[in-house]
């Protein structure tokens, strides 16, 4: 036990981008009665793969290690739509995938936002269009933000849900 | 004889089904006007997801097999397309109207289904499981995939084999780099050249890595999944350590577009600093772990694939070594001279699975050592030749299998097996003696691809 507690001391506090923090307080001030009003000072978020390479999910799930923790801004990735006030769609809208994307959609309350994640579902990855997929996304749902890149770094997606409440 | 795919190619008038085991290939022909096979899932239960998919993607008939649904066609698909045919050529298509799938399931008294996905709770990958259910006990799974079906080995027809690249790199982003390094040796094989032995070893050092990033993880979400959130804390930064480095060395976090005939230069020094680095870190982790008994009482004797089971569903990659079966595509001399040791367990459950994860980590470090090199001879490649071109690589799930047909310079036909389309099959044979709540552990345990299964 002693062993893990001096690993922990020795390691210290690893979270990167303390800025972000003054960012989003500056945010939170900024847009104090929307985030309030809307997102109870919180913003839920529902990830929903429509068909990627697993690239971008991974970047998801960093967000969630030492290094970033997400969770400190008071953005949370939750398990069900039910519980989500954005959808995060990453992937090519696939044939097989598209009605259940559509589905969870309907089951976000309202007020619902959209953010595409990474280049697949606008159609900007190397994949070409086949009879298989159904993006752009954009022609089923409204898209409030996108957060480009083949996946969009931790970092980058962290700033990308920033500008996306700056935004709204 | 272990069975590794079963797959078809138009060639005018015919269909020829190519069976390929690690002994043999076999080939027959049929008739496309009456394309009428015979099953092999009764001696390899495994080749039935390749029967049924080709029954879709083709309209081959598999005459005396036990299980006709459509596999990768699902309830909204139309009606006798079969797009993989030649004469398939639309870029669009509407959705028909709504067909049930039947499911395979076991009734009685009491008996209920528990039906999962395909969109999950955590940040994962769309499938579908379907429970048959006696209170807590799973009496029986179906895993129902196909949901990020993008026809990809349509895409690539008719594309040169540096045109497919970028796709190729992408089809599963944990495994980029062992699908970039089939498609190089099928590059290699079609324009006759060899390898010089410093990029072999620069590759085979970001194979390494990319093994080491997508185990790392694994053994921080293994653990979380059965409640032990500190281990996936730890796990994950080790994976961002490892991964950040893969940036550094490749200009991307995935590897994406690093293997290629150049020749990047390698600071071996600070590398294997590095390494010694990491070396430290998992036998710390290893040796904190192993000394959390609630974390066992979860591990063993879950998700159990005996090796009898395991060799019948033809299991690769860490769930076939973590079951007794010793295989693993490193089995060689390049690999073996480079301080390659298999590892493998016997026991076949979560926590064996789970030990040849970390000791998988701990080889491929101590490999990573000697891979490194300062040699910087790059290769030029030539044009390559039309032929039948196969490769396999050991991904990071296990045993990765390529085969590309070129026909004037071109893709005539593309195929990949995962090794993810091998374990997802036997993946409900693990689930005999456990409730349904280590369903996500072991499915975690196994850590299988949805997206190298799909395509």
């Amino acid at each position: 036990m002693m062993k893990f507690w001096n690993k922990r001391v020795k390691l210290g506090i690893l979270t990167e981008n303390p800025e972000l923090e003054d960012d989003i307080k500056a945010i939170q001030k900024e847009i104090k009665d929307k985030v309030k009003k809307k997102f109870a000072g919180s913003l839920a978020i529902r990830m929903v793969d429509s068909g990627s390479c697993n690239a971008c999910e991974a970047e998801c799930n960093a967000l969630s290690n030492p290094y970033y923790d997400l969770e400190r801004l008071g953005i949370y990735f939750v398990a069900s739509p039910r519980h989500a006030d954005v959808m995060l769609l990453s992937g090519l809208m696939t044939f097989n995938m598209t009605p259940h994307v559509l589905e969870a959609y309907e089951q976000i309350p309202e007020p619902k936002w959209v953010i595409t994640l990474g280049d697949c579902p606008v159609m900007a990855a190397p994949f070409e269009k086949t009879f298989a997929i159904k993006a752009p996304a954009d022609k089923y749902l409204k898209i409030t933000h996108h957060i480009a890149g083949c996946p969009p770094s931790p970092k980058e997606i962290m700033l990308g849900l920033l500008e996306f409440l700056k935004k709204i | 004889m272990r069975f590794i795919a079963r797959y078809a190619k138009e060639r005018g008038r015919i269909f020829e089904i190519t069976t390929v085991y690690d002994t043999e290939v076999k080939k027959e022909q049929v008739d496309k006007e009456k394309p009428v096979i015979g099953t092999l899932s009764h001696e390899h239960p495994a080749a039935l997801w390749f029967e049924r998919k080709m029954q879709d993607d083709f309209g081959i008939i598999v005459e005396d097999a036990f299980d006709k649904r459509p596999l990768v066609h699902q309830e909204q698909f139309p009606k006798h397309v079969h797009p993989m045919r030649k004469d398939f050529h639309a870029k669009e298509l509407e959705f028909s109207e709504f067909q049930p799938y039947n499911y395979e399931v076991i009734n009685g008294d009491g008996v209920f289904q528990v039906s999962v996905g395909p969109i999950h709770a955590g940040i994962i990958e769309p499938g579908h499981f379907h429970f048959s259910q006696a209170g807590e006990k799973m009496l029986h799974l179906e895993v129902r995939h196909f949901y990020k079906y993008r026809a990809i080995e349509k895409m690539l027809e008719g594309k040169t084999l540096h045109e497919a690249k970028p796709i190729i790199e992408r089809i599963s982003g944990n495994e980029s780099i062992a699908y970039q390094i089939c498609w190089r040796d099928i590059v290699l094989q079609a324009s006759q050249q060899e390898l010089p032995l410093a990029l072999q070893k620069q590759h085979a050092f970001l194979l390494e890595l990319e093994r080491i990033i997508h185990h790392l993880t694994d053994l921080g979400f293994i653990p979380n999944d059965a409640g032990f959130g500190a281990a996936l804390a730890l796990g994950s930064k080790l994976a961002e350590d490892a991964r950040r480095k893969m940036k550094e060395i490749t200009g991307h976090r995935f590897g994406f577009g690093a293997i290629d005939f150049e020749n990047r230069l390698l600071d071996t020094a600070s590398l294997d600093e590095w390494l010694y680095d990491m070396e430290e870190n998992i036998e710390y982790f290893e040796d904190w772990i192993i000394d959390i008994p609630s974390l066992w009482d979860r591990f063993d004797t879950t998700g159990m694939l005996s090796l009898k089971k395991a060799v019948k569903y033809d299991s690769v990659g860490v769930v076939a070594r973590a079951s007794g079966l010793a295989t693993d595509r490193r089995l060689n001399a390049f690999y073996l001279q480079h301080g390659f040791e298999l590892s493998s367990e016997i026991s076949g459950d979560v926590a064996a699975r789970f030990k040849v994860r970390i000791s998988e980590v701990k080889n491929s470090l101590k490999m990573m050592h000697n891979l490194l090199e300062e040699d910087t001879t790059a290769l030029h490649i030539k044009s390559v030749d039309d032929g039948e071109y196969v490769s396999f690589t050991e991904s990071s799930i296990g045993e990765l299998f390529m085969a590309i047909d070129i026909k004037e310079g071109v893709i005539e036909r593309f195929f990949v097996r995962d090794a993810s389309f091998m374990n997802w099959q036997a993946l409900h044979v693990m689930m005999r003696k456990d409730i349904i709540a280590d369903f996500p552990l072991i499915n975690k345990s196994c850590d299988l691809s949805y997206a190298g299964n799909d395509l």
